[in-house]
């Protein structure tokens, strides 16, 4: 009996080791240990000209103990937390609207969300400054149409910080939400309605928790990129307001603070790693919607 | 038969390559990009019959990089900046350099070339950052830095960025040196910058938001403002700020010869080449910015030398980014205080 099991384990190998191998190999190269070489720098001393001495300390984190590190880290949780709302909000009606479509009207629609995807990022930002801009073409409309009487400064302000935050981050909201509510059977929401339920109550108490991974899903996908963003607070915010991402960029440029950067992104990596967990005592990880 | 012909043509190839790459010389330079005109180099590999290898650097860490990991198997000629000029000549990483080899040097002005200086270092080209301000939509005139921080100013001001380039005029403002390694006078500092950043727009891209109207003021380099005025053309009502008595941070970038240099004869040559006058002006054509090589300037063009970005009559009251040591480290945390608001 014994012997047998073992035959068909050495059997099984090969197989597992062809299929997973190459995968779990890119992993551990160009993902685990990159992660692991993050959070071993975190624990040095910075290099006077940049780069790391390898002499073990907890300086950075100590430093990331200070009240000044901890308002940044609020402040970006909670820009990272309205654009995932905002995106969940406008998304959710967006991707019930698409999926109700027949397939073909329906693949037509991806493509026009992803469309703007083509584009660089960098260049969909500048677009939108130019756009923005004191004498741009929104403050011109506005002017002729006598809405204002001298131009609004939109640069630069937390609002279209946030509206560039939005835009970006509303396909990736959308995308997973589309896939569970594609899944979602009419009969049961027929079901619902035969036995009596309004459809408020259908949609609280049907629609909602069915597509709930989709839901889930979108929120990693916006909050952890909005988190850690850089390029959009950068550009859109003129470098004034500064948060994490920004933070652990200039760790790594200007202020030449490797390791503080590195425990920044440890730090990261923590937040991430507990919105997984959190996920986990929901649902199970393997109907995570990630197309 | 096709492989005998294949190897033999393979051969003549082998053959006539040898003696062409045996006959030149190759010079190394690693420096910014965009900053040296195609002409010049060009000009430069006909004249002396050798071959430049340009490679380029993203950020001034790079070059240091490289020096303090030993460049001389690799390059002959690096830029940096006078800032890290101190530490690279107490770290050993430089060849001393015998101005007798480099006799065109006689033309850059010592006042931007200091003694210990001369003996490591080839100034290029240098870059102030001054105060420059819209005649027309500045709510008030700018006669120093004090004035950048009058409530009046608030969201006009667009700045360049960086610890080393903001602390610098808020200690001056003070009264302080504005190298300081005293982390009062730094806090100090702070709290006046505090006030600065209050009346800032943006950090950065000052050219662009000065044309686009975003800002009626901007902190920047004399490089950008002379982007900004020739982008506005006829419409140019820019003015460089007419400072009474706070002096303004110059900056060099300059070439020196890395530790143990392969090449150093064909270095000398191209440093004495870019002194020469008529080389620089032409230079200067591609490359508008201040130029430390006098008689180079004096034979540029008319409209190089009455560059509105260019006409300031303070030129002379400079400060310089000098070493500050540790000091780094509070100017560093500061800043960051700064910035997290």
């Amino acid at each position: 009996m014994n012997g047998a099991s073992t035959a068909k384990k050495r059997h099984n190998r090969l197989p597992a080791i062809a299929q997973a191998g190459p995968v779990s190999l890119w992993m551990i190269l160009f993902v685990t240990i990159p992660m692991l070489f993050i959070i071993f720098i975190s624990f040095m001393t910075r290099g006077s000209f940049g780069g790391v001495e390898y002499t073990p300390t907890l300086t950075s984190y100590e430093t990331l103990a200070d009240v000044i590190y901890l308002n940044v880290i609020l402040k970006s949780l909670r820009v990272a937390l309205v654009t995932t709302v905002v995106c969940l909000l406008l998304g959710y009606p967006f991707a019930y609207y698409i999926a109700r479509k027949p397939a073909d009207v329906a693949s037509r629609l991806i493509m026009l969300l992803m469309i703007p995807l083509w584009t660089n990022s960098l260049m969909r930002l500048n677009a939108w400054m130019l756009l923005f801009q004191t004498n741009g073409p929104v403050n011109k409309a506005l002017l002729g149409l006598g809405f204002v009487e001298k131009p609004v400064t939109f640069l630069y302000t937390d609002g279209l910080v946030l509206l560039g935050l939005i835009t970006n981050f509303l396909p990736f909201a959308v995308l997973p939400m589309y896939s569970s509510i594609e899944k979602l059977q009419t009969a049961m929401l027929e079901a619902s309605a035969d036995l009596g339920a309004k459809p408020s109550v259908t949609f609280f108490r049907v629609t909602l928790p069915l597509t709930f991974p989709g839901i889930f899903s979108a929120i990693i996908l916006t909050f952890i990129p909005a988190l850690g963003t850089y390029t959009i607070t950068d550009m859109l915010g003129g470098g004034k307001v500064l948060y994490i991402g920004n933070i652990i960029k200039n760790q790594f440029g200007t202020i030449r603070n490797w390791p503080l950067g590195a425990a920044l992104s440890v730090l990261l990596l923590l937040v991430t790693a507990l919105l997984i967990f959190v996920y986990s005592r929901f649902a199970k990880i393997e109907d995570m919607e990630v197309l | 038969m096709k492989r005998t012909l294949s190897v033999l043509v393979a051969l003549i190839m082998l053959l006539t390559l040898t003696p062409a790459f045996a006959a030149q010389e190759e010079i190394n330079i690693f420096m910014w990009s965009d900053y040296i005109s195609d002409d010049l180099i060009a000009n430069f590999e006909d004249e002396y019959g050798v071959r430049v290898n340009l490679s380029y650097m993203s950020d001034n860490a790079d070059s240091i990089t490289k020096l303090t990991a030993g460049a001389g198997s690799e390059y002959d000629l690096i830029m940096t900046c006078d800032a890290y000029m101190e530490s690279l000549i107490a770290g050993g990483y430089l060849e001393q350099l015998d101005l007798s080899q480099i006799p065109n040097s006689e033309n850059i002005n010592r006042a931007y070339w200091s003694e210990q200086n001369q003996g490591y270092c080839v100034p290029y080209l240098m870059n102030y950052i001054y105060v420059v301000y819209d005649t027309e939509r500045c709510p008030i005139e700018i006669t120093c830095y004090n004035d950048l921080i009058r409530p009046e100013m608030k969201g006009q001001i667009g700045s360049v960025d960086g610890a080393r380039n903001l602390f610098p005029i808020a200690l001056i403002a003070l009264g302080y040196d504005p190298n300081s390694r005293n982390e009062n006078e730094i806090k100090e500092a702070y709290e006046w910058l505090v006030k600065y950043n209050e009346n800032v727009v943006a950090y950065g891209s000052t050219e662009t938001n000065m044309v686009s109207g975003t800002i009626s003021c901007m902190f920047t380099y004399d490089g950008n403002t002379a982007e900004a005025m020739a982008q506005l053309g006829e419409n140019n009502t820019l003015t460089v700020a007419p400072f009474t008595s706070d002096p303004v941070q110059l900056g060099f970038d300059l070439y020196v010869i890395p530790k143990g240099a392969q090449h150093i004869d064909l270095a000398y040559k191209f440093l004495n080449y870019i002194c020469d006058p008529e080389v620089m002006a032409a230079n200067l054509v591609d490359n508008p910015y201040s130029c430390p090589n006098d008689a180079a300037v004096a034979a540029a063009s008319e409209e190089y030398r009455n560059g509105p970005a260019f006409n300031f009559d303070y030129k002379t009251n400079i400060f310089f980014q000098e070493d500050v040591g540790d000091a780094i480290t509070i100017y560093d945390q500061y800043y960051q205080m700064l910035k997290v608001g």
